[in-house]
């Protein structure tokens, strides 16, 4: 590996796009670390989040062009590529029979907010547990379980106007969180 | 516009964890180009994300790497002078990273999705490529025909799957209705072969030649059936009914109507003759002696 080699995003972004697997190489080996503990936050289970991951790259190498750097970071849209396949993963059939998913429900319903044991509280959901539980719940289904606001109103029994402003106010205070 | 509150509203954490609605969306790009403020907690706020997972990295599992690179082994771009072995790193160190794109283009092989300016690279081993494609286009239409082939061949199995299939339910059907069939015989053929039972043929009187009626009666347990099926079709609104004669008086025996080959009917304690008149549906008290079809005398034991 060539450890002096270190690109800009911007060339990153040119190389992936003329399919140079050196720059791909180059792309998992600075960013799967980061892209793993992502999808950790949604898939608990590490040998599965492994699985998501070599799937989720198999995405940014054939979506690459539809990233566009006007619109974001890359790393913001590899994070969210990856977001919606763990989401996918979790929502799919054989992982809602097995048990990790259990232990993702219990986790949500558990307001004691002393779930701090589990391997999945690592980067931006340790970030959400640090806020008060009624704004947590909020970021933990729409977020990381990618209910729609639509869905969390009838779990909740919280009227649609009410989810919409206390999601807002979490997302604000997720920023305060987070800066520091 | 308060562009303060619209940054302290949560929608750009929303947009950019892709949370946000169509809407929300066309107004914050919208929004992004034209302040600046806005731009900026943008950056701001995707960078802090970044951070955040970069601290929270997670090695994976070393056979990741491996198994993608397997996967995807056939979109990346032909390698430039790597002909002997793949391999996923450099094999010269790149200083300037615009002098490697250069180079790229005047070296390139083939390499699919670029801009226009770069197909005027010199394509070197154009012969090759033309045995290749002529053979690929041979391999191509050897392939196609025996789809078409497989497919038409596909297409008579299936046919003749479901035709079978029709014929195995027809069979099973008809077997059921065998089975029906054969344990009513079966029944039938015990009732009449009891030891107790004594056969009663009934003849027709005169002007009802050709009717018959046979009727097995147990002498031990008084049940009594007939087989009736020499007797006209009884019309509309009309039943036989069977009577045991005793001693001289007409004794209701029972209905016959709507029982397959033997029909049981009423038990009979004492019988001299047995005897079907067409009665009323339903029954009749006495029989009407006008319509008297058959009758047939008990042998005295």
């Amino acid at each position: 590996m060539e450890a002096s080699v270190k690109y800009t995003e911007t060339e990153l972004v040119y190389l992936l796009k003329q399919r140079q697997q050196s720059a791909f190489s180059y792309l998992y080996d600075n960013y799967s670390g980061a892209l793993l503990s992502v999808i950790i936050n949604i898939v608990s289970d590490t040998e599965l989040a492994n699985d998501v991951l070599q799937e989720v790259f198999v995405k940014i190498w054939r979506q690459i062009e539809s990233y566009d750097n006007t619109k974001g970071r890359l790393f913001t849209w590899m994070m969210n590529v990856a977001r919606n396949a763990s989401i996918d993963t979790v929502r799919s059939k054989g992982f809602q029979n097995s048990q990790q998913n259990q232990e993702l429900t219990e986790t949500l319903y558990d307001k004691g907010g002393s779930t701090q044991l589990h391997t999945d509280k690592i980067g931006l959901r340790k970030v959400v547990h640090e806020l008060k539980d009624e704004y947590k719940v909020l970021i933990e289904l729409a977020y990381f379980e990618g209910y729609t606001q639509d869905e969390i109103s009838k779990m909740l029994d919280i009227p649609l106007g009410t989810v919409k402003t206390r999601l807002r106010t979490a997302l604000t205070q997720l920023r305060g969180v987070i800066k520091q | 516009m308060n562009i303060e509150a619209y940054i302290s509203s949560g929608v750009i954490e929303s947009y950019v964890l892709g949370m946000a609605d169509a809407q929300e969306i066309a107004e914050l790009e919208q929004l992004r180009l034209q302040y600046p403020a806005i731009q900026q907690a943008i950056d701001e706020f995707e960078e802090s994300l970044e951070k955040t997972a970069f601290a929270a990295a997670v090695s994976p599992a070393p056979s990741v790497k491996n198994k993608l690179f397997f996967e995807l082994e056939n979109e990346f771009a032909l390698p430039v002078k790597e002909k002997d072995k793949p391999s996923f790193a450099h094999n010269t160190p790149i200083v300037d990273i615009q002098s490697r794109i250069n180079k790229t283009e005047e070296e390139t092989i083939i390499e699919t999705n670029f801009s226009t300016e770069q197909t005027k690279a010199v394509v070197k081993p154009l012969r090759y490529l033309k045995a290749v494609s002529v053979a690929a286009i041979l391999l191509l239409i050897a392939s196609a025909s025996l789809n078409v082939y497989f497919y038409s061949k596909n297409n008579a199995l299936d046919e003749q799957v479901t035709a079978l299939l029709n014929d195995k339910n027809t069979l099973i059907a008809s077997n059921k209705s065998m089975q029906v069939k054969y344990t009513d015989i079966y029944a039938n053929l015990m009732v009449v072969s009891d030891t107790n039972v004594q056969k009663v043929v009934l003849k027709p009187v005169v002007g009802k030649e050709g009717s018959l009626a046979t009727v097995y009666w147990n002498t031990f347990t008084k049940d009594v059936y007939v087989v009736a099926d020499k007797l006209p079709k009884a019309p509309k609104g009309k039943q036989y009914q069977l009577w045991a004669l005793v001693n001289g008086k007409p004794v209701d025996a029972g209905m016959i109507d709507g029982c397959n080959g033997v029909c049981k009917l009423k038990n009979t304690i004492q019988a001299q003759t047995f005897a079907i008149t067409l009665e009323k549906t339903g029954g009749s008290e006495s029989p009407d002696l006008t319509q008297l079809y058959v009758l047939g005398n008990v042998k005295s034991s």
